[in-house]
């Protein structure tokens, strides 16, 4: 038997992460192809938009200060998207919970008085306060009720945004310098470290590293671990198995809280209704990049803050935003179709398939 | 889903409950004034011009009269270098965005609509660049701010307004309870009851400035409420096309969109910002450019009431007509005490008239205007 008749395709349920990594880097060079023929039959020149890209987010002082400053939100959301992901529960609301985070923060920056150490710490606590406080009820809910979190939490994303302009365009509005929609400046302020970057993203590159490590090395990592894989067992085996799903929803939340925080404090100094630029939703994209690994999270979130800046150093470049979106998304849609076409192997048609198939 | 990311816009201008001159007077960096030197003067060939839009330049509105400006710009001086970017949001991306024009060599940046902090975070670090925010608030020695006195063409269309209306209600399709909406609200209400003192205004709010959707059901309820001249500020014709199909009348603003209602359409308070921006980068150019402006720009230069619709009986536009011609010849301002805000306090006291910055940040309704307390 031989020819194509012969050949047949089969998915593989699991994947090493060579594998993983060969077709993302196939697929992004392919969506790269894609993006130069449309931008070429534009009128640009792909090279050397692309070189631009290339020299001004990271051949630049400033480049690198906005890489820096997009990854401080994105590593923290994709993070609580990740940490979530390792009991099998999608945390779809960390948009919801970082504007909750920069809400509680920016509370106390306004309206407590004390010295900049002390205050930073207590924002910091209140927003990681905030953000678990914004995942409470979805997590009971799940814990005690199976109710589904993806819808709970995705919904409690437009109370928090609705709150947030509430009280940035109401009570809280900037009534000394009059700045647009949004409460007056938070006087304390995270300290900068390399231009405008701040400390902020030395806390969310620990972040990832410290949640690996407690994973890995501690028996309560272990029962995380073992509570992803099989509930069930995890049960059998003496796991408090909803108390630690209650721990790691409300983590989830409170680093997608700290995230807020963060922005508040660090880069933006005002609570406003844009504060969030959609970083939560982002964070899923970096967790699915990531692949359930916490360090993952940094290098997920490192493309994304590149794909991100490019967007912005397209535009200044006379791109039209709709043509930036779309090769953004022609990227991610690329990625996740590699993701799939990795599970996928062509294989000679033999009696008994599966054992071929679980070879790879 | 309700289109909040696009409340931050220009209009927006400080809801504070604060007047301009309280921050015209705050003390910066304990510097009495500022633009004392102007910045260098740039060659035409190696000047790059940086322009921010809130919105799409193919919104047939606010920032499509924009880009005409920059259009302008362009045929004045057309060995400089452009950047243009639509849809600038109103959070850190837009400080990357103002950024980004600095590294790539602007020498100056104008922000079509106010973005604050997002701004000065870019602005203070690049003290050789121009930078201009549409009704902006804060000014320093790069930095000016500019906008139009909208007031004067809206009270001239109030006039229109109570002369054509029959049943004394007027309708207002509203964005958000901000500056520009409080004061495009009472100034057409007050020119409306100079010819009709009974007149009131009811104001729907849509929690957007793009949402023909919503604006189409605003100006419905209007309609069934009473009301029989339909007025807003809204970036699209939805509410235009709602009061021609039930036969009553509209204003709009921005540009001349009177195809999409021209039996309804009677005017829109239409903008012009070509000869405001081709001065502004020649001066930017010569060296003569200086910051710590702001400039309002007044009736006739850069905002005017559009040309009557076609419906528009001869003896209305006469009249409304003979108000513009005060307030362009004479110098005539309508908005004079005594005024009582919606709970009857009196606001501005008898005889004191308002001025362009009180005007400016207008943040509350007057009596007889509903739907807008905050």
């Amino acid at each position: 038997m031989s020819g194509l008749q012969s050949l047949r395709l089969v998915r593989v349920s699991a994947v090493s992460g060579r594998r993983i990594l060969a077709a993302r880097v196939i697929s992004f060079i392919a969506a790269l192809a894609v993006g130069a023929v449309v931008l070429a039959a534009c009128g640009f020149d792909p090279l050397h938009l692309g070189t631009q890209i290339l020299k001004k987010s990271l051949g630049s002082r400033f480049g690198l200060e906005d890489l820096g400053l997009l990854l401080t939100p994105l590593i923290l959301t994709g993070l609580a998207v990740t940490v979530m992901m390792k009991i099998g529960l999608w945390n779809i609301g960390a948009d919801g919970q970082f504007y909750i985070g920069a809400f509680a923060a920016t509370a106390i920056g306004l309206f407590v008085k004390g010295p900049e150490p002390a205050m930073l710490v207590l924002c910091f606590i209140a927003g990681a306060a905030g953000g678990a406080l914004w995942i409470l009820v979805p997590t009971l809910a799940r814990a005690y009720g199976k109710v589904d979190e993806i819808i709970t939490t995705l919904l409690l994303n437009f109370v928090a945004l609705l709150l947030v302009y509430y009280v940035a365009t109401g009570p809280w509005r900037d009534r000394t310098t009059g700045t647009v929609a949004s409460t007056g400046r938070v006087p304390y302020e995270m300290p900068d470290f390399f231009g405008s970057l701040h400390w902020g993203f030395v806390i969310a590159l620990i972040a990832p590293v410290l949640f690996g490590l407690l994973l890995r090395y501690t028996k309560w990592g272990y029962e995380i671990r073992l509570t992803g894989a099989n509930p069930e067992a995890a049960h059998y085996a003496g796991i408090p198995v909803r108390r630690r799903m209650i721990t790691i929803m409300l983590l989830s939340g409170a680093i997608a809280g700290l995230a807020g925080m963060l922005e508040v404090t660090g880069t933006v100094h005002r609570l406003q209704g844009g504060i969030s630029n959609n970083y939560g939703y982002l964070g899923v994209m970096v967790a699915v990049l990531a692949r359930g690994s916490p360090v993952g999270v940094i290098a997920g979130a490192a493309l994304m803050a590149i794909i991100l800046n490019a967007g912005i150093i397209l535009q200044t470049q006379g791109l039209t935003t709709a043509a930036v979106l779309a090769l953004t998304g022609l990227i991610m849609m690329f990625t996740a179709v590699a993701d799939q076409f990795a599970h996928y192997r062509l294989v000679r048609a033999l009696p008994v398939p599966a054992a071929s198939a679980a070879a790879g | 889903m309700i289109d909040f990311k696009n409340m931050d816009r220009r209009r927006f201008m400080g809801l504070a409950g604060m007047t301009a001159a309280s921050s015209l007077i705050l003390p910066q960096f304990g510097r009495p004034a500022f633009g004392a030197t102007p910045l260098a003067a740039v060659k035409e060939e190696d000047a790059v011009i940086g322009f921010g839009h809130v919105g799409p330049i193919s919104d047939e509105g606010w920032t499509w009269s924009h880009h005409q400006g920059l259009e302008a710009v362009k045929a004045a001086f057309p060995k400089a270098k452009y950047l243009e970017v639509e849809n600038v949001p109103f959070s850190a991306d837009c400080t990357r965005i103002y950024r980004q024009m600095v590294s790539d060599g602007a020498n100056m940046i104008i922000s079509t609509s106010n973005y604050g902090d997002l701004i000065y975070e870019v602005s203070d670090r690049a003290t050789d660049v121009a930078f201009m925010e549409c009704d902006g608030h804060r000014k320093a020695d790069n930095l000016s701010y500019y906008y139009i006195q909208h007031w004067f063409p809206t009270y001239v269309a109030g006039v229109a307004a109570g002369l054509l209306s029959k049943t004394g209600k007027l309708g207002y399709v509203a964005s958000f309870p901000v500056p520009a909406v409080f004061c495009g609200t009472n100034a057409f209400l007050m020119g409306a009851r100079t010819v009709n003192p009974e007149a009131t205004l009811q104001t729907v709010v849509i929690n957007s400035w793009f949402d023909p959707q919503g604006a189409k059901q605003a100006g419905t309820a209007l309609i069934d409420n009473g009301c029989d001249f339909l007025f807003g500020i809204m970036d699209e014709a939805a509410y235009l096309q709602v009061a021609q199909e039930r036969g009553v009348w509209a204003a709009m603003w921005n540009t001349d969109i009177r195809r999409y209602g021209p039996d309804a359409y009677v005017t829109s308070i239409v903008l012009d910002w070509n000869q405001y921006y081709v001065d502004q980068v020649r001066k930017r150019l010569a060296g003569e450019w200086t910051g710590g402006e702001g400039t309002l720009l007044p009736m006739g230069k850069g905002i005017d009431r559009d040309a009557w619709g076609a419906k528009v009986p001869a003896d209305v536009a006469a009249k409304a007509d003979a108000v513009r011609d005060r307030i362009l010849n004479d110098g005539f301002n309508p908005f004079v005490g005594e005024i009582k805000d919606v709970d009857g306090n009196v606001r501005v006291t008898a005889g004191e008239t308002m001025t362009p910055e009180a005007l400016y940040t207008w943040d509350w309704s007057i009596e007889g205007v509903s739907g807008l307390k905050v």
